[in-house]
This record gives C-alpha cells, structure tokens and sequence, in this order.
C-alpha cells in the first residue's frame, strides 16, 4: 500500500486527502468535545484529589485535539483556532455522544452532573480511542503514525483511571452499581458513533488510513465483553446511534450550544491576538 | 466521625516516589483516597504534573510508625569523632613528615573506579 | 530547655518553654509535635481558610476555562485552575491534620464552610463577568496571593511551608499566564482595552481588600501580632500591601490602563504608597458571605458536593461489598 510521507504528497491525491482530513476532524473533534465536557466538570468533582486528576486528562485531550488540528493546517484546511472555534455544529465530525451534556443544569449554574454517566462515556472512548491509535500507527498518513504514537503515550494513563473508577463503582453499593448500570445503558445507545468512520470510512480503509470500521468494532466489543464479565454485567445486543451519525455531520442541539460557549470570546475577534 | 456518612472515604495516604530509575525513593505529601488503587491514580496528577516520575508508591499512614516526640528528641546526641573523618585531621601533618600526601576520599575509594 | 529530662515527663510550663525555644532558634514545629492550642488555632484559621480559599478560588475562573478564547489559552487555563485545585488539596491535607486530634476531617471542612464558619478570601467573593476578568485574576489577584505566600514559606509550621515551597513554584507559571493574557487584551483593539479597563475598575478595591485591614482598629480583632509571635508570618497587613503596590503599579500606569483612585501616588517623604483606603466594613460583609457572588459560588460547591456524595458513600470501605 502506498504511503505518504508529508503533507503535500496527500494534496495531490484528491479522494486521498478528502478522505484523510473527514478523519482528522473525527480524532480532533471526538477529542475537542469531550474535554470540553470534561472541563466543564471541573471544581464540581467528587474529591478533590480527582478534580485535580481528571483535569490533567482533560488537558491531555485538549492537547490531542490540537496535534490533529494542526495537521489539518498542515493540509491547508485553515488555522487549528479557526477551526476548533468558528466552524458551523453541521461541520463538526466528531460522535454525538461526546457532545451530550455532563447532566442537567448548566455548568455555571445548578449543575446536577452525573459522576456515572463521566466514568463510564470516558472509560468506553479511551478504549476505543487506544484502538484507534493502535490501527493509525501503521497508518499510510505517516504523519499522523506519529501523531499517534505521541497520542498513546498519555493514554495508558487514562486508561488506568476510568478503569480503576468503572470497577470500583460498578461492585461497590447498590445505589452507585443501579447508577453504573443507567449510565451504560445511555452511553450503549449512542456509542455505535463513536466507533463508526463515517460515509467516507470505505475510503479511509482502503488506502490504509486506518483499518476498516467492523475490525474496530469487533476489538472494542470483545475488549467490552470482557470488561462486563469480570464485572458480572451482560452485553445486550450490539451498541446503537440513535440520535444520528455525527461523523455525518447529524448532530444533537447541545452541540450548538456547546460551541457557543466555547467560541464566545474568540468570536468577537478572530483575528486579534488574545 | 464514621457516623457522618462518606467519610470514611477519607484515608489518608503517603505518598513517595523517584524522579529517575537510579534515585532513591523520597518523600513527597499525603492526599486523601477510599484505598490504594485510588490512591495512586491520584497520586500521578496531585503530585507530578510537571516534573518527571520514574517510580510512585502509596503507603496507608496508618501502617507507619512513626517516633514519638519523646523518641525524636532521644535521637539528638554527642559528637562521636572516633567514627567521623574529621576526627582524623591530624593524619595530613603526620604523612607529610613521611613525605607522603595523604590519601584523599578518591584514592582510598580507588578501587571503585572503572 | 531542660535536657535532663525527658520530654514526656515535662510538666505543661515546661513543654510551653520548650516549645517557645524552639520557635526562637528557628525550628519547624511538626504535626505530631506537642504545641500549644493557641498555636494550633491560628495555625488551623490560617492554614484551612488559605486552602478553602484556593478551591472557592478555582470557581471564578473555572467561568471561563470553556470561553477562553484559544486552544492554548484553554489549556493554560485548564491547566492554571487545576494549579489552584491541587493548591486547595495540598493546604487542605495541613489543616486536616491539625485538625485530626480534634476530631475533624475534610467532610468537617466541607460542612463548615457551607455553614459560614469557615470563611475565604473576599475577591473570590467577586463577580467575574468577562475575559478581561480572568486576565486580572491570574495578573493581579495571584500576584497579591504571591506576595503574602512568599512572606510565609520561612513560618515555623514544617508542613505548611513545605506545601507553600510547592505552591509557590507554580506560581511563577500562574504570574506568567496574567501577564500573557492581559498583554494580548492591552496590544488588542479598543474593544479589548476596554474590557480590561473595566475588570481593572472592578478589581481594584478588592485588591487592596485582600491583604486585610491595616490594623485592629480597622476590624476590632486582629491576629496579626499572635502570628508575628509564633513565626507564622514575618510581616504586617499593610507591610504586603505597600510591595504589591510598589511592585504592580508602575507596570498597570505602563500599560495606559488607569487605576481607579485619583488619590493614589507614592508619598516621597514617607517612602509609602498613599491610596483611598477601602470600606472595611464593606470587606466584613463581604467575608462574611455578603458579597456580590458568595451565595451562587457557594451554592455551586455545595450542590457540586452533595450531588456526588454517593461516589463518596460507595467507596467506603464500611459500605463496601453491600451487593
């Protein structure tokens, strides 16, 4: 299979790079959302000591979002900040359930956050993310290998966290396993999003972008399975996508209002220095 | 105070750790966590946001004995220069007479070197 | 001191003098070390308000970690508020301990500041309605907090100052954070320049505010001297207010912004910086609960903390293994 070595190379295969940047806002925006979510819970976490915690990661992922909006600059898609801030919700690629709210309330005022519904949407995604980043270090973007290689290092972290957190709820009392047990159920209905590559994910495979969707399903559901053995759960049928595909551009209203928290300041005047 | 409920999520944990494979461990703080596991997640981003960590260990507090104040105030005691170096400064003059140097800490640890 | 004997077998006077011996030759005190309660008092007060004021410290800012306007503006924020969270933690573990031979732990902190008793520092009782306010937080509000934690790493509690020597070396990045964020808004367009004139015109008295009042006929009580007595600090309210004036008033005059007291200039024969002294009864009210944001940070932290207290309840280990 043929690789490309930089930038340009991808330039000039047309279908290479359409195909090659719809990925791109996928990782960066699946990133972008989630942390943004994650920021929102911070101060209002259970314990002080995980605040500080769940913050670095937040921060990491932040910081993954960025690598891969850099390397759409590099594509000639525009600048990281302008597209992290003034892209329309229709342009956004990443999952819908990353962008669903921590809980009811808002998080400057009456924020009723679901502790369960954090643990178990980030402990699933950082599964299926280090699935992802495994499959990109062969990618045929080489590039994005090493972006992905970077990725990684910071993810084994992550994953050690929610894993800790995810099996110590799930077997303690009976009120936080009832609380483990709802938060899966809303994470399964939306979780088939996170794990689809979109209408252009035929393409991504076949020039070795990264593997092809049904291979990454299958690791995350085996690796889930197990997950759910050891805990004494069931896996139901397969996870589903019921409010849209988001790597479609199909989006929930609460993408909207996210991203006009996020871009309330830098809208005011993009191209001044903040 | 293990009427008051969740608190007893508050164990209090030590916490160590070593910047590079070939430091000694040291002592860095405490933070609060229900057990160990916990702990030391929390550990990595309470107490190395910035600098490197090689290694990082969690010890119940409750498992340490610790001196008493009494037994601390025990541990202050004579100079005792029979064991030190310096009760041998003398040495330096009496070689010289020899007309020889003294070994210095490199040449009697010489057999160290590679 | 009388080395003879031994330490436990010292009578009450006895431990007192030789405790006060210790402070004198600049020993640190240690937690499991005997001292007297007043001593273990202030030491409490200090130590529990300083980290209670980081957390609560961490909401205003925490407003704007998702509006910040930049990638690398939002992770520095992110980044530069979880600083304070860790600041609360490692305060929180001092106090706690001091705390502990009376019976209370963080959940006793908790409920006490829900209740009032535990009070924090008035500017983060302060509404914090722009991005220019975050810029003034990170410049101003944490250069004041440098200056009185400087002035604290030699106090003759060990473990406060060895949680200050940490605190203080994230500092430099906080200061750094400020001064970035208010140069671009300063160098920006008229818009921005406004807007960080007007944090500075909301800021301002609080700024003064934060360092306390000059003296006890200000307040009616004061701690000041027992503090100065036992080598908790080394200088006066007033003594910290006079450097972070000295130090920041000539760069905020640099940057063109105006400083919203007309009678403010440094009196050459007095060698001190004269400015229109704030309400300090307003400063009570404020402390006290009564300031502009107290009820809805407080609020924030509290319905943040109940929420989650079944995290809390399921991993204690006596409620563990219920199923």
């Amino acid at each position: 299979m043929r690789t490309y070595e930089t930038a340009e190379e991808a330039l000039e295969s047309p279908e290479y790079n359409e195909a090659l940047t719809e990925l791109l806002f996928q990782l960066a925006d699946d990133d972008f959302l989630l942390a943004y979510r994650g920021s929102e819970w911070l101060g209002l976490a259970p314990h002080i000591e995980e605040d500080v915690a769940f913050s670095s990661i937040n921060q990491d992922m932040m910081g993954h979002a960025t690598l891969y909006y850099k390397r759409l600059e590099e594509l000639g898609e525009g600048k990281a900040d302008d597209l992290s801030h003034l892209r329309s919700p229709e342009k956004f690629r990443n999952a819908v359930l990353l962008e669903l709210p921590n809980g009811t309330g808002n998080y400057l005022e009456k924020p009723n956050y679901d502790w369960a519904f954090a643990v178990v949407r980030n402990y699933f995604y950082t599964l299926a993310k280090k699935i992802k980043l495994e499959s990109l270090k062969t990618s045929s973007y080489v590039p994005l290998q090493h972006t992905a290689r970077k990725v990684l290092m910071e993810v084994n972290y992550h994953l050690m966290h929610w894993e800790t957190w995810f099996n110590q709820l799930i077997q303690s009392t009976e009120e936080a396993h009832k609380r483990m047990k709802n938060a899966i159920d809303q994470v399964w209905e939306e979780f088939m999003g996170v794990l689809s590559t979109g209408d252009k994910g035929d393409v991504m495979a076949r020039s070795g972008i990264i593997e092809d969707e049904e291979t990454i399903k299958k690791r995350w559901i085996s690796k889930v399975e197990s997950v759910f053995t050891q805990s004494g759960l069931h896996l139901k049928e397969k996870p589903q996508m019921k409010s849209g595909n988001g790597r479609n551009g199909e989006h929930t209203p609460t993408l909207e209002s996210a991203l006009d928290t996020l871009s309330e300041v830098y809208r005011k005047a993009p191209a001044q220095g903040w | 105070m293990s009427d008051m409920s969740g608190s007893d999520f508050y164990q209090e944990f030590e916490v160590f750790s070593k910047k590079k494979d070939t430091s000694p461990m040291q002592y860095q703080f405490s933070l609060l966590a229900p057990n160990h596991e916990l702990a030391l997640v929390m550990a990595k981003e309470n107490f190395f946001r910035r600098e490197p960590v090689a290694d990082i260990w969690v010890v119940k507090r409750s498992d340490i004995r610790k001196l008493t104040q009494t037994e601390r105030e025990g541990l202050k005691k004579l100079d005792k220069d029979y064991r030190e170096t310096k009760g041998y400064g003398y040495l330096k003059k009496k070689w010289r007479q020899y007309e020889q140097e003294q070994f210095t800490e490199a040449d009697i640890m010489g057999g160290g070197k590679s | 001191m009388r080395a003879d004997v031994l330490f436990e077998d010292m009578t009450e006077e006895e431990k007192y003098e030789h405790f006060m011996d210790r402070i004198d030759a600049g020993e640190k005190i240690e937690a499991d070390d005997w001292m007297p309660e007043d001593y273990r008092e202030s030491l409490i007060r200090l130590i529990a308000m300083h980290g209670i004021s980081e957390i609560m410290g961490a909401l205003p800012e925490k407003e704007w970690v998702p509006k910040a306007p930049t990638l690398h503006r939002k992770l520095a924020i992110m980044a530069k508020v979880q600083d304070e969270m860790g600041h609360g933690q490692l305060l929180l573990r001092v106090a706690e301990d001091l705390m502990a031979p009376l019976g209370k732990n963080r959940e006793n902190i908790m409920q006490d500041l829900f209740s009032g008793r535990l009070k924090f520092h008035n500017v983060f009782h302060m509404k914090a309605p722009t991005w220019g306010d975050a810029g003034i937080i990170a410049w101003l509000v944490d250069g004041a907090a440098i200056i009185s934690q400087t002035m604290m790493l030699t106090t003759s509690y060990g473990p406060y100052g060895r949680a200050l020597k940490r605190i203080c070396a994230e500092e430099v990045f906080h200061a750094q954070h400020g001064e970035s964020i208010i140069l671009a808004m300063a160098e920006g367009n008229e818009e921005q320049r406004q807007m960080l004139q007007d944090s500075l015109n909301r800021w301002w008295t609080a700024l003064l505010m934060f360092f306390g009042p000059k003296s006890k006929e200000n307040t009616g009580s004061s701690h000041q001297d027992k503090n100065i007595r036992y080598k908790l600090r080394t200088k006066t309210n007033e003594e910290l207010r006079q450097e972070f004036l000295t130090k920041y008033v000539p760069r905020i005059w640099a940057l063109g912004l105006t400083i919203p007291d007309e009678t403010l200039h440094f009196d050459e024969e007095e060698k001190l910086w004269k400015y229109r002294d704030p309400d300090w009864n307003e400063f009570k009210q404020i402390v006290t609960g009564n300031g502009p944001q107290s009820k809805e940070r407080l609020e924030l932290r509290r319905d943040s903390y109940e929420n989650t207290r079944w995290v809390r309840e399921a991993l204690s280990s006596q409620k563990k293994a219920a199923i």
